[in-house]
């Protein structure tokens, strides 16, 4: 008897070992060794591969400069990073640190999912964030992340050699959507395309925000998020815009890649392209031979108006979950990384082509005395001509950008028309706004 | 069976015995024996059984609780009874989704079984070689990724791909395959058809194996020709192996997440958003609402698939062959 109560006994642990086994169920990473250093999770969304060795080259620097802090950096590839975090939140074992982009804050702070820097870092490290920056990381009143660097989501590059064979000026380059049509027009000859630009309702969404703006001085919701707004008769020339250029065979009908990827006007297969800032990085590493033939200028505007903003000011920032059982750890290192010497973030920007674009006065102090970067050709455009008028990134759902999206997408390939594609968009809002209760939300500054 | 107890059974009596008696009876060998051989069957299904509890039954239960909450991963779990459900039901994507699974399945379905009954009576004339040679060939697809499936279709429908190339011999296209609402969804629709001829194709050849030649000799006999053949004996004979391949078939294809979400991402405007990959679509959403819409979607899906199911079982209904 007491031989069979044992083999019971000795069945279930084996039952309950191989199902937490099986379930994952551990001892959590993290928290404090008995050496008396304190480790911190680091997740990074894999950008570029300049990046990625950047942020490994520093993290390790910072481990070793130091042995009260041990950063355990991790890489998630972009398209697996949504599920991975919400698996990792809901187990309780999320990173201490991550990397979020400006548009996610607002929602992050609402969820409870951010704790306010202002607590663990020094008061001078945020009074080093340009000023419109700084309104772009702070809800009521507290830094709840803390910015790396602004990207202009939209900017026009054209192939100098096409442009002039096509007999058109590259030093005149269009100014309105209906130069831009004409330019394409013109450009389009045999496989290669005039123009490419976001043509798919996930790209459409966000690529679209700074065309939002210069369409109608808004966006498709107002401003205390409590009514769609997207039947606006303006939005009409943005959607007949895209119409245009899609039916008009004028951009690729099946794009390779999405919108952010500039490699098919970096292999030559389109001679104008709508790209965000981070382009360039991309034609420098992988296309040095075009940019010799590359030019850029502010996109289009809807009535050549070039003060009008034609690009959104996205953009990545380090975060430090609520939940972190070492806040202060984990702020040391964001500290160290964005907020300390300025020669850090330089050399991230001298790593990244220029491309992007500084958030803190003392790092443009740094890059001052950088030959290189003042002898950057594309940089003096687009931060004078993009960036000075660029806006930041909506902080609505992503169900709301999305409607609009697809209602662009619906009026290029014909499955509505303009009017009924902002009707559905419109009724698509308001229930976003209904069921997710956004009205009222919108953060204030 | 008639309708003897186990008292009946064992002393020719009924009721009425002592109690000492009943004792002595359960201790007899043949009761001893049932007992055993009914311990040695719940040892071995137990594994599964416990299994079963904790990576299905157990989180289907607390899914089902779970989706009466708004859940949060920060401030705690906001009950909010079945206002996901009217928020799901509500959803016009929710339904079209629905409607692009049913269509996916409606194009895969009919017309993979069909090649596949082909192949298979084709495979079946063969010689013993030849067959062998012809069923590793048609099995190939099964054993490649659903993702090279699609990237090698992807490079296959680009306009300058093979099926734009052949097009063009005809002075028509390029068609954008994968980017008008149109054509999407068939587009996609030939990679998951290729993909599941391999199986399909095998199972059929082993339930037209078994059908005896004896009636196709009569058949031929009688002057029947191949289709005859076909629609009076192939396919009442192959009736519930056609009704296993098309409920599994249509299950699995309307629940297609690989091919749409590698393929289109599910556009153009949606037409290829299949049920489960506009879960996945809101579950990246990665807020409170995103994680408790998409958990009632799949709850619902599953309820949804279920009804499917039975309804095809109605529809046709399932008999044993007579011989076979």
């Amino acid at each position: 008897m007491h031989k069979r109560r044992n083999r019971a006994a000795a069945f279930a642990a084996a039952v309950v070992s191989t199902a937490l086994v099986l379930t994952g169920c551990s001892t959590g990473g993290g928290g404090d060794t008995a050496s008396g250093t304190t480790t911190v999770t680091f997740w990074q969304q894999k950008f570029e591969d300049y990046q990625g060795v950047w942020f490994k080259k520093y993290v390790d620097a910072f481990n070793k400069s130091q042995d009260k802090v041990h950063v355990d950096y991790q890489v998630i590839p972009a398209d697996t990073w949504a599920q991975k975090l919400q698996a990792a939140q809901a187990a309780g074992k999320q990173p201490d640190i991550a990397t979020t982009n400006y548009g996610n804050i607002a929602a992050g702070v609402v969820n409870g999912q951010f704790a306010a820097l202002d607590d663990y870092m020094p008061a001078e490290s945020f009074s080093d964030i340009k000023e419109n920056v700084s309104s772009f990381v702070t809800i009521d009143g507290k830094h709840y992340a803390y910015p790396m660097l602004v990207e202009p989501s939209t900017v026009l590059y054209y192939n100098t050699d096409l442009v002039t064979a096509a007999g058109l000026d590259p030093n005149s380059p269009p100014t309105s959507w209906a130069d831009l049509i004409d330019w394409s027009t013109k450009l389009t000859s045999g496989d290669v395309k005039g123009m490419t630009i976001a043509s798919t309702a996930p790209d459409l969404g966000w690529s679209s925000w700074g065309l939002q703006y210069n369409a109608c001085g808004h966006l498709p919701i107002n401003d205390d998020w409590s009514k769609a707004d997207a039947t606006d008769p303006c939005f009409d020339k943005l959607l007949d815009f895209y119409k245009t250029l899609y039916q008009g065979n004028l951009i690729p009908q099946q794009p390779k890649v999405g919108y952010a990827d500039g490699s098919p006007y970096g292999a030559g297969e389109v001679a104008m392209m709508a790209g965000g800032s981070w382009v360039i990085g991309q034609l420098k590493n992988d296309y040095p031979d075009m940019l010799a033939k590359t030019m850029v200028a502010p996109f289009p505007s809807i009535d050549g108006d070039q003060t009008k903003p034609t690009a959104t000011l996205g953009g990545w920032t380090l975060t430090l979950d609520s939940k972190s059982k070492n806040p202060q750890a984990a702020a040391d290192f964001i500290q160290y990384l964005l907020a300390g010497d300025p020669a850090i973030m330089a050399d991230f920007f001298k790593a990244a082509g220029y491309s992007k674009y500084t958030v803190r006065t003392s790092v443009d102090e740094a890059l001052a005395s950088d030959p290189d970067a003042s002898a950057d050709p594309f940089m003096q455009t687009i931060s004078e001509k993009v960036v000075a008028y660029g806006k930041q990134e909506p902080g609505y759902p992503w169900d709301v950008a999305l409607a609009f999206g697809t209602a662009i997408e619906s009026a290029m390939k014909g499955t509505d028309t303009v009017e009924g594609s902002l009707a559905t968009a419109d009724a698509a809002i308001n229930d976003v706004i209904t069921k997710q209760g956004l009205a009222g939300t919108a953060p204030k500054k | 069976m008639s309708a003897i107890t186990p008292t009946e059974t064992i002393t020719g009596q009924v009721a009425g015995v002592s109690p000492g008696l009943r004792r002595r009876r359960a201790q007899s060998p043949r009761v001893a024996k049932h007992l055993r051989s009914n311990r040695t069957a719940y040892l071995m299904i137990a594994p599964m059984v416990i299994l079963l509890s904790i990576f299905v039954i157990w989180p289907l239960i607390y899914a089902v609780y779970l989706s009466f909450f708004k859940i949060s991963f920060y401030k705690g779990s906001e009950f909010v009874g079945l206002q996901y459900y009217m928020f799901v039901l509500q959803d016009p994507k929710f339904w079209n989704s629905l409607v692009v699974g049913i269509e996916f399945a409606a194009m895969v379905v009919p017309a993979g079984m069909v090649i596949s009954l082909l192949l298979a009576s084709f495979i079946k004339v063969l010689s013993k070689r030849m067959a062998s040679f012809m069923k590793v060939t048609v099995y190939v697809p099964a054993v490649i990724s659903t993702v090279v499936a699609s990237v090698l279709f992807l490079f296959m429908y680009q306009d300058q791909g093979v099926i734009n190339w052949f097009l063009s011999l005809l002075n028509a296209g390029p068609v954008a395959w994968l980017n008008n609402p149109g054509t999407a969804l068939p587009a996609i629709a030939v990679p998951a058809i290729w993909l599941g001829l391999g199986i399909t194709t095998l199972i059929m050849l082993a339930g037209l194996l078994d059908i005896p030649d004896s009636y196709y000799e009569s058949a031929e006999l009688d002057g029947a020709g191949f289709f005859k053949r076909t629609f009076y004996i192939t396919i009442p004979l192959l009736k519930n192996i056609l009704l296993y391949l098309f409920v599994t078939g249509f299950t699995a294809a309307i629940q297609m997440l690989d091919l749409p979400l590698v393929m289109t991402n599910g556009g153009p405007v949606n037409a290829t958003t299949t049920p489960n990959l506009f879960i996945f679509n809101n579950f990246r959403g990665a807020t409170p609402y995103a994680t408790s819409f998409s958990l009632t979607t799949a709850l619902l899906l599953f309820v949804v698939l279920g009804l499917i199911s039975v309804l095809v079982f109605r529809l046709i209904n399932s008999d044993k062959a007579v011989d076979g």
